[in-house]
């Protein structure tokens, strides 16, 4: 009885396959998870941005292997919608594949949904490691990660911030404080790891909630400890508060280092004024940096001002430009959108470092991880933020913070 | 020791943000007998028009307090009249969810119409950072702090000493009798969110001057203002500013001694065992007044 149900259900499935086919032969729906409204809307609505851009382009060039693409927008303002909205993108709209998210709660929550459909989900944006470290096969991560964040920092720290202050980096007192969700724990994590194993010393950990509206207890711990170097991973009013509570406090590091976040924003330095001279900031690509080492970076920045009327509003539009880019490739190398064919079309897909309008190169590990993407160390100088290592993408040269 | 000090001034001060704040919320909880959850939207809203005024008209802060005020205080009393007078008979918590509906659209038109962006005003005035010995201040906080301790104590005063501060007591106390003696309640309710809303409008100028001024500010600081004003007795005024001043001073001290991420934690503790030992919370009326 059962076997004969299937059966029928199995030919309803093909006729309706079959019914369906002719309609969609010339389009190719993808899926774009990004949250849309609430708190996270502006980067969200930033990020998918640079999908779109790379979309049009794609499709100007004739789509994928002759068909158009289409893009179904799904809002996730948070975890639970996530699920919800991804719950549709692969069962109601029945899309190839899923661009996203921005944020890595959304990225949690969404993947776990498109992994069990059997549906790959193209990460452009979160960071979290977690992500790709839960053993999923159709998740594939353009982007780098907090971990490398955390090592770039201490890169930075080693090759440019010592340098300028003219100090062996053993010497520096460093304090590493961030906001305790995801974001903020998983980059100190690994800036913590990575200054134990080059041997700097590290004499404050503190770690605080986004929503605080005073940090004054932490600036004195840190005043109190002495520490040189502060690595802060901050949102937007929690950046803005370290500066104004720290000025209040009397309290001057030789140098403060952003993790991404509210450190790269304009706004931020707005608000912050005068101190945020020469502070530096480790995040994603932005837009200002050589293009020598990011080929198609001003191709980019051309099609989204004459699409959007404005520049860039943060690098998170470029980094999911490249990302999306890269993933429509292989979406097309590989002639079909069955999951496992993508899937190995993805790991045999290469670029090299600096062939990308980001500078990233391409290359996926089994865990769906980008091992060739890369981070950026620049500087606040004189309201803009520029770009000062590595070298390849450098703008400006660093200066001493005021 | 000096830096014992620092920590208790600096628990104070923040205390005293606290304290401005919540003054507002204890008044519209303890007469209009209204969890009002929108109250940080309120806040919210009146820093965005403090921010107006001073990047439209050039007005510092401080000069916009009535503007604000009286801006606000049309906001809380339409509130009043338009919304939660129409559920005054309905269940508390259709009450409650209405509050919640209004923070949710406030603060989703404030991303419509500002975005999620950061924004600052910038006055020396307020912002000069002052020191006594060792002890460092930032104006704007002493300021805030003078002006909350003012503010209480107005309130108290009109509170026990006019017809209409009077009035407001005897709704908090029963709505029947207070009906039965001529007080005319949905006037009177009116008039007291009104005013609640309107003591945010202070807050908000006294605060645009510390903080950045974006859409989910109000959340940053209203669940804060409801711990202080259950845990000082709700609708006591007294309790609200010593509430403050204690979040405040464990804020500062444990954010220090124990740790950033745990401060919350300890002070939640402490709020337990207030409430298991005082349920009416330090300043409360006693059993039956909630």
């Amino acid at each position: 009885m059962l076997k004969a149900l299937r059966r029928v259900a199995a030919s309803l499935g093909i006729a309706f396959t079959l019914v369906g086919a002719p309609a969609h032969a010339q389009e190719l729906k993808l899926g774009a998870l990004y949250p849309f409204s609430g708190g996270l809307a502006l980067l969200g609505d930033e990020s998918f941005r640079g999908v779109q851009l790379a979309v049009d382009e794609r499709n100007a060039a004739g789509g994928i292997n002759g068909r158009q693409i289409t893009l179904v927008k799904a809002d996730a303002v948070d975890a639970s919608q996530a699920v919800g909205e991804a719950r549709r993108l692969t069962s109601v709209e029945k899309v190839a594949a899923v661009f996203g998210s921005y944020a890595s709660g959304i990225s949690q929550a969404a993947t776990q949904v498109t992994e069990l459909a059997g549906v790959p989900y193209f990460e452009l944006g979160a960071t979290a490691d977690t992500i790709t470290g839960r053993g999923f096969k159709y998740l594939f991560r353009v982007n780098p990660t907090a971990k490398n964040i955390g090592d770039r920092t201490l890169e930075g720290l080693v090759k440019v911030v010592a340098p300028m202050l003219k100090v062996d980096p053993k010497t520096l007192k460093l304090a590493i404080i961030h906001e305790d969700g995801p974001y903020g724990s998983l980059v100190a994590a690994a800036q913590k790891e990575g200054a134990a194993k080059l041997g700097i010393p590290v004499v404050e950990v503190q770690a605080y909630s986004a929503k605080t509206v005073d940090l004054s207890s932490v600036i004195l711990r840190l005043k109190g400890a002495g520490a040189d170097v502060v690595l802060h991973t901050a949102y937007q009013n929690d950046a803005v508060l370290f500066f104004r509570q720290a000025a209040a406090a009397g309290y001057k590091p030789k140098a403060v280092i952003g993790g991404g976040g509210g450190y790269s924003l304009a706004d931020t330095a707005q608000a912050v004024g005068a101190p945020i001279e020469g502070v530096y900031d480790v995040d994603f690509p932005q837009i200002t940096m050589n293009a020598a080492g990011a080929p198609g970076l001003g191709d980019f920045v051309a099609a989204y001002q004459k699409k959007f009327s404005s520049a860039p509003r943060s690098g998170h539009s470029l980094a999911n430009y490249v990302g999306a880019k890269a993933m429509l490739e292989v979406l097309a190398r590989a002639k079909s959108t069955d999951k496992d064919k993508i899937r190995d079309a993805a790991l045999a897909y290469r670029a090299a470092v600096g062939s990308t309008a980001a500078g990233w190169g391409i290359q996926f590990n089994e865990t769906g991880q980008n091992t060739a993407a890369t981070l950026n160390l620049m500087q606040w100088q004189q309201g803009k933020l520029v770009t000062v290592f590595p070298e390849a993408v450098a703008n400006a040269k660093p200066i001493a913070s005021n | 020791m000096s830096l014992l000090l620092q920590l208790v001034a600096n628990g104070l001060l923040l205390g005293g943000a606290f304290a401005i704040i919540s003054i507002g919320l204890t008044l519209i909880f303890g007469v209009v007998r209204v969890v009002n959850f929108a109250h940080g939207e309120f806040l919210m809203v009146g820093m965005y028009v403090a921010w107006l005024c001073a990047s439209r008209l050039g007005l510092h802060p401080y000069a916009a307090v009535p503007i604000v005020v009286v801006f606000l205080f049309v906001m809380g009393a339409a509130m009043q009249r338009y919304v939660i007078q129409s559920l005054l008979s309905a269940d508390a918590h259709i009450q409650v969810f209405a509050t919640v509906g209004i923070s949710t659209a406030l603060l989703n038109l404030a991303l419509l119409m500002f975005g999620a962006d950061i924004r600052k005003v910038e006055f020396a005035f307020g912002n000069q950072n002052l020191s006594i010995g060792s002890l460092t201040f930032v104006s704007g906080q002493v300021i805030t702090f003078v002006v909350a301790i003012v503010v209480a104590f107005a309130m108290h005063f009109y509170l026990t000493r006019t017809y209409t501060g009077r009035a407001f007591r005897a709704l908090a106390q029963n709505r029947t009798a207070a009906a039965l003696m001529g007080v005319d309640v949905n006037k009177t309710y009116v008039f007291a969110f009104g005013i609640g809303a309107a003591l945010v409008g202070i807050a908000s100028c006294l605060l645009t001057l510390q903080y950045p001024v974006f859409p989910t500010v109000g959340t940053y600081f209203v669940l804060t203002a409801f711990v202080i004003v259950v845990l000082g007795g709700m609708g006591s005024l007294p309790g609200a500013v010593i509430g403050s001043m204690f979040i405040g001073l464990i804020d500062s001290l444990a954010g220090f001694y124990v740790g950033p991420d745990l401060k919350e934690v300890v002070y939640f503790v402490i709020f337990l065992v207030i409430l298991i030992v005082r349920p009416t919370g330090l300043f409360g009326l006693g059993r039956g007044s909630e």
